[in-house]
């Protein structure tokens, strides 16, 4: 009884170092939380210094300027199309990780077309008036602003969706075209039209459609990315990574700001996407796509076009993707190795960037 | 030497009581950030619910009348008002129609008038 009570003691003594190891960590990572959460950064604004030369609905044109706050006037105008159902300052995250800015500081004159947050009488909006009205006045004002007849055009996820129709329906307005993992084959399993389709996207009203709340539109995403689809799953990933440094938390932080920011979407405008383009439909591959009234003739984009998928992509696999190349035979196909957002945002996302500049900088001529 | 710094160093106890007082401290910070900061609880609350979003709350369902209208005359309203969006932005196509015409007709050269017969 006597030899174990010492024994006994220093047990108890090392569990209490244990003990107080845990309680010093976890006051660490809380402390490290609130000094994130206090301090401000670039979240949910683009970086770039930038003017507002149109707008329409919910739609801004915003159009960069340079360090003196002039816009740059040297090379043909570029213009960004992110996709409609995310903010838009994926485009012009950070200072340092801007694409949009990448492509400013090489010269370009360059505009972001940011949709802006739809509300409820949105909800009517079709591909005809995002096609055929935003996207097209917003080629049609930077043609105005620039003198210029063809400007180049760089859309985005669903974003290069709306470009690629735009571009089939109006080739002699764009100089040069980058698809951005843009799914061309519907019928490619995986991604986000799959995950809305098994969600329900084919019941979604045409003749009576709803504002898809942002937390349903949210949860497709959520589908493709395992264990952020639980409360309890993303918080003990965000427990584990307050073990970071605080830069590298307002990384996450921002990168957070973009990902989680989803806006509510049209309903009208999915329904018509998944009924033309979805899975089974499969209207752009076919050829059988109208805007409008109007049918889309692919063979129309003439124009040199760079198509860029992401190996790693769950939102729009980049098989999906390539299949550009048989709708448009003269694309440049480019996969990178990366996810979705990686490749224009990520630590990685350079190599896009530079080659974009490339391909923005080669002549315009017709293919 | 190496007896006075065991001495020295505090013990197990001590070092518990320091790290209750740290808490304290801790839980401090965050109530002053909730009184003085409106924002922090939204951006606490995100936390909670595993996102670091900055700025606004994490996405969550609405309210149905947030995505399709209660009533069939809200319906009718809101037809209306995206109607108006519709024809503000065909009124913005025709500036611009006006505008490249203007600068078609500054561009084009003018028309010279015939030279007229020098009489005989």
């Amino acid at each position: 009884m006597n030899e174990a009570g010492p024994e006994l003691e220093r047990d108890q003594e090392r569990e209490l170092e244990a003990l107080l190891e845990v309680s010093r960590r976890g006051r660490a990572k809380l402390e490290r939380l609130h000094e994130v959460l206090t301090t401000p950064g670039h979240y949910g604004t683009g970086a770039t210094p930038a003017s507002v030369v149109y707008r329409e609905n919910k739609l801004r044109l915003l159009r960069l300027l340079d360090e003196t706050g002039q816009p740059r006037d040297g090379r043909p105008p570029v213009l960004f199309v992110p996709a409609p159902v995310s903010r838009y300052f994926i485009m012009d995250l950070l200072p340092g990780r801007s694409f949009a800015g990448y492509v400013a500081a090489a010269g370009f004159d360059v505009y972001i077309a940011d949709f802006g947050t739809p509300s409820r009488e949105d909800r009517f909006a079709d591909l005809e008036y995002y096609v055929e009205g935003l996207v097209r006045r917003c080629v049609r004002t930077v043609g105005a602003l620039t003198g210029e007849d063809a400007i180049n055009v760089v859309g985005y996820c669903l974003g290069g969706t709306l470009s690629l129709l735009y571009s089939a329906l109006h080739p002699e307005t764009v100089r040069r075209l980058v698809l951005l993992t843009t799914t061309v084959d519907g019928d490619v399993e995986g991604g986000i039209p799959w995950v809305a389709h098994r969600m329900g996207l084919a019941g979604e009203g045409y003749d009576n459609p709803r504002l898809v709340p942002a937390a349903e539109v949210k949860s497709w995403f959520e589908m493709l990315a395992p264990g952020s689809n639980s409360t309890l799953g993303r918080f003990s990933d965000l427990w584990d990574r307050l073990d970071d440094a605080p830069e590298r938390l307002r990384e996450v932080r921002t990168m957070a700001s973009w990902v989680d920011d989803v806006v509510p979407a049209p309903g009208r405008l999915l329904a018509e996407l998944f009924r033309k383009l979805g899975p089974g439909a499969n209207g752009l591959l076919k050829g059988k796509v109208t805007v409008g009234d109007a049918p889309v003739d692919c063979a129309a984009v003439t124009m040199p076009v760079l198509s860029v998928s992401a190996e790693k992509d769950t939102i729009a696999p980049a098989a999906g993707v390539d299949a550009v190349r048989s709708i448009v035979p003269q694309a440049e196909i480019l996969r990178l190795p990366g996810g979705h957002v990686g490749i224009v945002a990520g630590r990685s996302a350079a190599t896009l960037w530079k080659r974009t500049v490339e391909f923005l900088g080669g002549s315009g001529e017709s293919a | 030497m190496a007896d006075d710094k065991t001495n020295n160093d505090p013990s197990l106890i001590e070092r518990w009581l320091a790290e209750q007082q740290q808490w304290q401290r801790t839980f401090v910070t965050y109530m002053d950030s909730m009184v003085k900061n409106d924002e922090f609880l939204v951006h606490l609350g995100n936390a909670l619910r595993g996102s670091l979003l900055a700025g606004k709350p994490y996405p969550t369902q609405p309210p149905p009348s947030a995505s399709a209208p209660e009533t069939p005359s809200d319906d009718k309203l809101d037809q209306i008002l995206f109607a108006l969006r519709r024809l503000e932005g065909e009124v913005h196509d025709l500036k611009l129609t006006l505008a490249e015409l203007k600068g078609e007709r500054k561009r084009a050269p003018k028309k010279t008038q015939p030279a007229k017969p020098k009489d005989a």
